[in-house]
């Protein structure tokens, strides 16, 4: 059977090649979109790690003077600032950060571990992040006061960090810089300055300050004491705020903002509006993508169906004969669906050859060999609905050849 | 003959409806995808009332400043004190003006939160562009000069504060400071960088004046040449005034890479430039090749889909092929009037994709995605539109009507072809 079915195909070579080639760059377009839907699909399963409700973020926009030489009475401001915001009957908890959630620009850090690179996006957080946030701790501990003045610089990792840094290990209590291959040790460190040791003092599952669909990165967040020297100016103040709290409320606080530091400029937020800020940036490419993709599919389906029936039609002969033989029209119908299914699975095998050449060319670099296994299903899956669909109907359409009538056709 | 061609082409069109309906649909559906880009492409790059000397205007958007082991490079808008010190006086520039990149910030106007886009210029900037204003008038370089406490607001921005009235002489509070409006206007859209603000005040009026210091930063700067012809000689002199940047600590930094670019210069430069330890090399001409190697990856489905369908067509003509044939037609003859036939046809669905489009871009424009733009079915797009369904329509057709020509006349005429 498949094997006749082969050469009925390569009998009308020159018109099925070019449904091959239809097929095959079909399948190049449908696998380009759904690679990337798989991907965000795949990344927004994994968990966030911090919580968006009743929390709004306050961005902070500072004009440091190169030097440094201004950073002490900004530190100083940061302090006056959060003192001043526990005033607010409104306001639960609130701390400093360098990066809020969902806020653009990432602060990234790595090194060698035996010779792999690691790397991670990092975060300061004053110790009250944690419950403004949300975060939970799967081991060890958050910043606390026994951290003060201590000799060491307390720093929580995430579990896939803790993982590219320590493997097996037990991280906890342990210096990460330890285990950076030797020459890469004095990375990022300015010259000077005398070097403190890090402790891990905690693991999280995660802090997905870029959002849910953003790629899962390894991730520090290292203590923020405000009143050691080596405190960070932060570019935002997050705030636990009471639930019900309105926009109004908005305005009164920056204006006190304001007139502590009359220099910054202050820009309010609810976190859950920056989600969804942040979430539409991914909608809005992939739903155009998608849409003209639909169209092209909608496009090749019409195309595909009209080509499909002018072939039926000029084999009208050759099916009558059959007929007249005695075939029946289940087997008609078995045939024109099979000959499309062998040129479809012969358009989808060169399609599948190019697109696994992709991760070996670092192309699409981004898709873990999983995510990129369930968009080569799914897409061979619509391909191969999408070309049954379309000969449906030419199929039955065949089935209704009567045998007189292509007998004498001439 | 071409009437002839014509009324042939109208009467196939006819006899199959559900195959016209599919090429028209296929043909209408590509340029209107490629249209609506295109007419995107033209809002960004293409002339605009408010930048109307724009063929004689070079820019410095984004610079790189390099270590001195060329390791460290710090990449993005320039600073102030680059732009002010070392690009002032070139050869053959009229005038010059420095803008900050607008920046987002917020005022509260009677309990509501108004967001908008503020940018901080000197005077000369009102003077270069050319700006409608409804009310009032820009600032002066004396303004800036002296730190006055002056803004000009667009449209939206008057109606947010004031509703209907009149804005000039009025105080309004953006980003903690207040500033006198002085003048009032149109709505400039978002996608040019050059002249879009809600409000523009002047530079002075930054709460710190760190700036000054700054050879990177938050700046760029517009250059009105005398013609597009002085360009080579103003980028010469650029070049050297490059090497004459001082550098507080040479240590540190010490050296700046960028050029003085057209607007599409400036986005090539950034997207498809080529790297090096002098920096990013502007290729214009690969970005163009770009948008259009990707229009022709685009077109190249519906293409392969309408040849496809045109191809199994060649049956229904066979009879009238074989009739042309016998009576001596040659296949050039015949291709040129499958051609023209399939021209036609992507002339019809590229009107009809015309019409479509319009009801897209105004559905965009009315979208609010990007804030004051107003995509335009113009003299450009149109033109644009047109030559892409003739090349679209020559690239589909070609191939169908040299296979329907090379149809013996015998085997034609009996209707029997493979």
């Amino acid at each position: 059977m498949l094997r006749h079915l082969l050469k009925l195909v390569w009998n009308r070579r020159r018109v099925n090649f070019l449904i091959t080639l239809e097929i095959f760059i079909s399948f190049l377009v449908v696998f380009g979109v759904i690679v990337f839907a798989v991907y965000y699909v795949d990344n927004y399963r994994h968990p966030l790690g911090f919580n968006y409700q009743n929390v709004w973020s306050v961005q902070v926009e500072i004009e440091r003077k190169s030097d440094d030489s201004d950073k002490q009475q900004h530190l100083d401001t940061t302090k006056q600032l959060l003192a001043t915001l526990h005033d607010f009957s409104e306001i639960e908890s609130a701390a400093a950060v360098w990066g809020a959630p969902y806020s653009r620009g990432n602060w990234q850090s790595g090194g060698k571990v035996q010779g792999r690179q690691i790397r991670f996006w990092g975060n300061f957080m004053t110790d009250d992040a944690k419950d403004v946030l949300g975060i939970k701790i799967v081991r060890g501990r958050w910043f606390g006061k026994e951290d003060d003045g201590a000799n060491y610089k307390p720093i929580i990792l995430n579990q896939k960090t803790a993982h590219d840094i320590f493997g097996a290990e037990d991280p906890l209590g342990k210096d990460p810089k330890e285990k950076y291959d030797k020459d890469d040790k004095e990375l990022g460190e300015k010259p000077g300055q005398e070097r403190k040791t890090e402790r891990v003092v905690g693991i999280i599952d995660d802090f997905r300050k870029n959002g849910e669909f953003k790629e899962l990165y390894g991730y520090e967040i290292y203590r923020n004491d405000l009143k050691m020297p080596d405190g960070q100016v932060p570019r935002a103040i997050v705030l636990k705020v009471r639930p019900g709290t309105t926009a109004e409320f908005e305005e009164r606080l920056i204006k006190r903002m304001q007139s502590i530091a009359k220099d910054w400029s202050f820009d309010v937020k609810t976190v859950e509006q920056m989600r969804r800020e942040n979430h539409t940036e991914y909608y809005v490419p992939i739903a155009a993508f998608g849409l003209v993709a639909g169209f092209l599919m909608l496009m090749v389906a019409l195309g595909l169906t009209g080509v499909l029936w002018q072939s039926v039609t000029q084999r009208t002969k050759e099916i009558g004969l059959r007929r007249a033989k005695g075939a029946t029209a289940k087997r008609i119908y078995k045939q024109i669906l099979g000959e499309l299914l062998v040129i479809t699975t012969f358009g989808l095998l060169i399609g599948v050859l190019v697109v696994i050449q992709f991760p070996l060319l670092d192309f699409l670099g981004f898709a873990t060999k999983q995510v990129y296994a369930y968009s080569l299903l799914i897409s061979l899956a619509l391909i191969y609905a999408l070309t049954i669909i379309c000969g449906l109907y030419p199929s039955r359409l065949a089935t209704k050849v009567q045998p007189a009538e292509a007998l004498h056709y001439e | 003959m071409l009437k002839n061609y014509l009324k042939i082409a109208f009467k196939v069109f006819l006899r199959r409806k559900f195959f016209t309906f599919i090429s028209l649909f296929a043909i209408s559906f590509t340029l209107v995808v490629l249209m609506v880009a295109f007419a995107f492409l033209d809002h960004v790059f293409g002339p605009n009332p408010v930048e109307s000397r724009k063929e004689r205007t070079l820019g410095i958007y984004f610079m790189e400043m390099k270590t001195p082991d060329k390791n460290g490079t710090w990449n993005g808008t320039t600073g102030y004190k680059f732009l002010n010190r070392n690009t002032r006086n070139l050869p053959n520039v009229e005038q010059m003006a420095i803008f900050s990149e607008q920046k987002q910030v917020v005022s509260y106007r009677n309990g509501e939160k108004i967001q908008s886009y503020l940018k901080r210029t000197d005077g000369e900037y009102w003077e270069i562009l050319s700006f409608h204003f409804l009310e009032g008038a820009g600032y002066s370089a004396e303004d800036e000069k002296n730190r006055n406490f002056v803004a000009v607001i667009n449209e939206a921005t008057r109606q947010k504060f004031f509703g209907n009235e009149s804005a000039v002489g009025k105080t309004i509070e953006v980003d903690g400071q207040n500033f006198r409006v002085v003048g009032v206007v149109e709505n400039v859209p978002f996608l040019r960088n050059v002249p879009f603000a809600d409000v523009w005040v002047p530079i002075s009026t930054a709460k710190t004046d760190t700036y000054r210091n700054e050879l990177m930063g938050d700046f760029m700067a517009t250059y009105l040449a005398r013609s597009a012809a002085d360009f080579p000689a103003i980028r010469d002199e650029f070049k050297v005034r490059l090497t004459n940047v001082e550098f507080p600590d040479p240590k540190e930094w010490n050296s700046m890479n960028g050029g003085m670019d057209t607007y599409f210069e400036a986005i090539s430069r950034e997207l498809v430039g080529s790297r090096d330890d002098n920096g990013r090399a502007s290729r214009p001409g690969r970005l163009l090749a770009a948008i259009i190697i990707g229009a022709i990856l685009f077109m190249l489905l519906p293409t392969v889909n309408l040849i496809n369908l045109n191809v199994s067509r060649i049956m229904e003509r066979a009879s009238e092929i074989g009739v042309r044939k016998a009576f001596g037609a040659s296949s050039w003859t015949l291709v040129g009037q499958f051609v023209v036939e399939n021209v036609i046809l992507t002339l019809l669905g590229g009107a009809l994709g015309f019409v479509l489009s319009r009801f897209i871009l105004q559905f965009i424009t009315g979208s609010g995605w990007f804030p004051y733009a107003e995509f335009h079915l113009n003299v450009r797009v149109f033109l644009g539109g047109l030559g892409l369904a003739v090349i679209f329509g020559l690239f589909s057709g070609v191939y169908p009507a040299w296979k329907m020509s090379r149809l013996h006349p015998v085997q034609a005429l009996k209707g029997a072809v493979r």
